[in-house]
């Protein structure tokens, strides 16, 4: 078993490669997705709506929620598409499928960690107060994002090699999972009465555990512990029904 | 007694018709076809260690599904397959290569899909290229690589992953003889070092060469079983089988690989046969020999002057003959509908040993359309004691006459 981790490495990297291989600004490409939806999003919702985010500039406030979504759901769209786009693979060589879908996360936390670097320059840069101390719970809230991404990502990837109509479905969920979680706004803009109703949002919990501790000096909020639960769930979920039809892709693709 | 390969009754049923879903069909809960084909069926056989078998049988006998259930990238429907050991396939051509990483990424990132260690491959990495015969080009992307070249490094890596089981697909016929000679070359001494084979050919020579056992698929089950050589010879009359079964091959049949038929149907050809001189049937010719192509033809509508081809095809798909009375400047008479027609066409087969394809078919005055149109009407042999390569069998001969010139000037 232990070799397949060889395959993980070289699979990942072969992604990555090919995705700045004609590239002219190549890994540079990470830093300015996040940057430019941001500044977007800045020049909206600081000079033309006025949304307020405390004594957190909002570029940082919105930069410091971009990144771990961006990291999130383009790692769900290239794990949805990850075994169909690979069909000439499975359908001629037995490895562990689940490789594929884990290779396009793995891919993807790489540009994160270059878009995370920005992050936290802008932190250095805006003078925001640091606690090294609560930064040391930063891995848990990623392993419960990274979690609940590769629960979807197997689910919605066997899922598409049956229906290819799931990609397109899930772009779709995707953008509007966006609104549905604090990024551009902060909670506070939710009215009291649906509160309860959008905590039910693993990535809410995730997201305010991200701000918590970059931005506020603080441990996560009783919401994380709701998405560790869901994210463990959803994982054990989509990776038992991954291995259950994933005999099948062969011959259905 | 320890198999190294054992499938015991198995059987693998692949749904035909619509090959995706999608949502649509399921809200409209549309009767998905339930059309079923089975691939295999009842197959049993053990290899030791160091055993090989060779796999033959016409396109759509089964062969590659076979090696698909072996390589555990398909499951059985029924039965049980026991494998003992590291394998590797080579079932196609670079499938595990992207084109716009060089040949160097791709030998890792090849071995890692077969289960080798970076450090393994590592080790290998000089043996592997020199064996491809790259070297020039191991840095080059292989979006620029001939189709030899990608063959060549494919079956390399697959060759050097040390496999105690190691499957092997039609998938050499591209390379050049050189390269092919070296693979087999390959493949006797993997065996020769405890390997067990399993090889998919449409090359009886080669298959000869390599595995001292074979086995004749046909229509998904084992038709014969037994020495290569044996094999070999019973395989040209299950072609003869399949020739006289592709008769009454429905449409639905046609997408399994069968044949290949483009036709109006207002005329028919109903049989092809390839006879001796002496109006026998047979399949097997020695080379030179003449030989007469029937075809019985049905007319159901009147067929004014239509344009009638003979064709023989190298199983590799190159034409190798190609005759029509278009070309030929052959008047044809008109034909009436409801009438039948013989048509012969005595030709002398001078082609080099091997197995042909034969087809026929039936063309619109115009050439706008076939009537119809077999392309593989029926496979012959030919055996030749010259040893020549290549399609055609010119009969050469050799005489030497010694020159001695005096040299005292």
């Amino acid at each position: 078993m232990n070799h397949y981790f060889d395959l993980l490495f070289a699979w990942s990297t072969r992604i990555i490669r090919a995705r700045y291989q004609q590239s002219i600004l190549g890994g540079l490409w990470a830093i300015l997705q996040p940057l430019a939806t941001v500044l977007i999003f800045t020049l909206v919702f600081s000079f033309l709506i006025k949304v307020d985010t405390g004594n957190i500039p909002y570029i940082v406030f919105s930069y410091s929620a971009m990144v771990p979504w961006l990291f999130f759901s383009s790692a769900i769209t290239d794990m949805v598409d990850s075994i169909v786009s690979n069909m000439n693979l499975v359908s001629k060589i037995y490895f562990p499928r689940e490789i594929l879908v884990f290779s396009a996360l793995i891919a993807r936390f790489v540009d994160f960690l270059i878009a995370f670097a920005i992050l936290i320059l802008l932190i250095i840069l805006y003078r925001l107060p640091v606690n090294l101390l609560t930064w040391l719970f930063l891995p848990v809230v990623l392993i419960c994002q990274i979690l609940l991404a590769l629960g979807i990502g197997l689910f919605a990837s066997a899922l598409n090699a049956f229906f290819r109509d799931i990609k397109h479905v899930f772009t779709l969920i995707m953008q509007l999972w966006l609104y549905a979680t604090p990024i551009i706004y902060p909670v506070t803009l939710v009215p009291e009465n649906l509160r309860n109703l959008y905590y039910f949002n693993p990535m809410v919990g995730i997201i305010e555990g991200y701000r918590a501790i970059l931005l506020h000096e603080a441990l996560p909020g009783n919401s994380f512990i709701f998405s560790i639960v869901i994210s463990l769930l959803v994982f054990a979920g989509g990776y038992s029904f991954f291995k259950k039809v994933e005999v099948q892709f062969a011959d259905i693709i | 007694m320890m198999y190294s390969i054992k499938l015991t009754d198995v059987s693998k049923k692949y749904r035909i018709g619509k090959s995706s879903l999608n949502l649509r069909s399921i809200f409209r809960r549309k009767n998905i076809a339930t059309k079923f084909h089975w691939a295999v069926k009842n197959i049993n056989f053990g290899l030791q260690a160091g055993e090989s078998m060779g796999i033959i049988g016409p396109n759509g006998a089964g062969k590659t599904t076979i090696l698909k259930l072996l390589s555990k990238v398909t499951f059985p429907t029924s039965g049980q397959i026991e494998m003992n050991g590291r394998f590797s396939a080579l079932i196609e051509l670079g499938a595990g290569f992207h084109p716009e990483l060089s040949g160097r990424e791709n030998v890792f990132l090849n071995g890692t899909i077969l289960g080798m260690r970076k450090a393994e491959i590592q080790k290998r990495f000089d043996d592997i290229v020199q064996f491809a015969g790259i070297e020039k080009f191991i840095d080059t992307p292989v979006k620029r690589y001939s189709s030899g070249m990608y063959a060549r490094l494919g079956f390399s890596v697959a060759a050097h992953v040390d496999p105690q089981i190691l499957l092997v697909d039609e998938v050499l016929a591209v390379g050049d003889m050189a390269f092919q000679k070296k693979c087999y070359e390959r493949m006797q001494q993997l065996i020769q070092n405890g390997t067990t084979l399993i090889f998919v050919s449409h090359n009886m020579r080669a298959i000869q060469k390599v595995c001292e056992r074979s086995m004749v698929l046909y229509r998904g089950e084992i038709a014969f079983e037994g020495s290569s050589a044996d094999a070999t010879a019973e395989y040209s009359n299950i072609l003869r089988k399949a020739a006289a079964d592709f008769q009454d091959v429905s449409s639905e049949d046609i997408s399994e690989g069968i044949g290949q038929q483009i036709m109006t149907h207002e005329a028919v050809i109903e049989k092809i046969e390839i006879l001796k001189q002496n109006n026998e049937a047979t399949n097997t010719f020695p080379s030179g020999e003449n030989a007469i192509v029937r075809a019985k033809i049905n007319f159901y509508k009147d067929a004014p002057a239509p344009v009638i081809a003979c064709s023989i095809r190298h199983p590799d798909g190159q034409v190798v003959y190609d005759f029509t009375t278009e070309w030929a400047g052959i008047q044809t008479p008109d034909f009436s509908a409801f009438t039948s027609a013989i048509i012969d066409f005595p030709l002398q087969l001078n082609l080099s040993a091997g197995s042909y394809q034969l087809g026929v078919n039936l063309a619109y005055k115009d050439l706008s359309k076939y009537y119809d149109r077999i392309d593989r009407g029926l496979d012959f042999v030919v055996v030749s004691s010259s040893g020549a390569r290549g399609f055609a069998d010119l009969h050469a001969g050799f005489s030497v006459s010694k020159i001695t010139e005096n040299k005292t000037n």
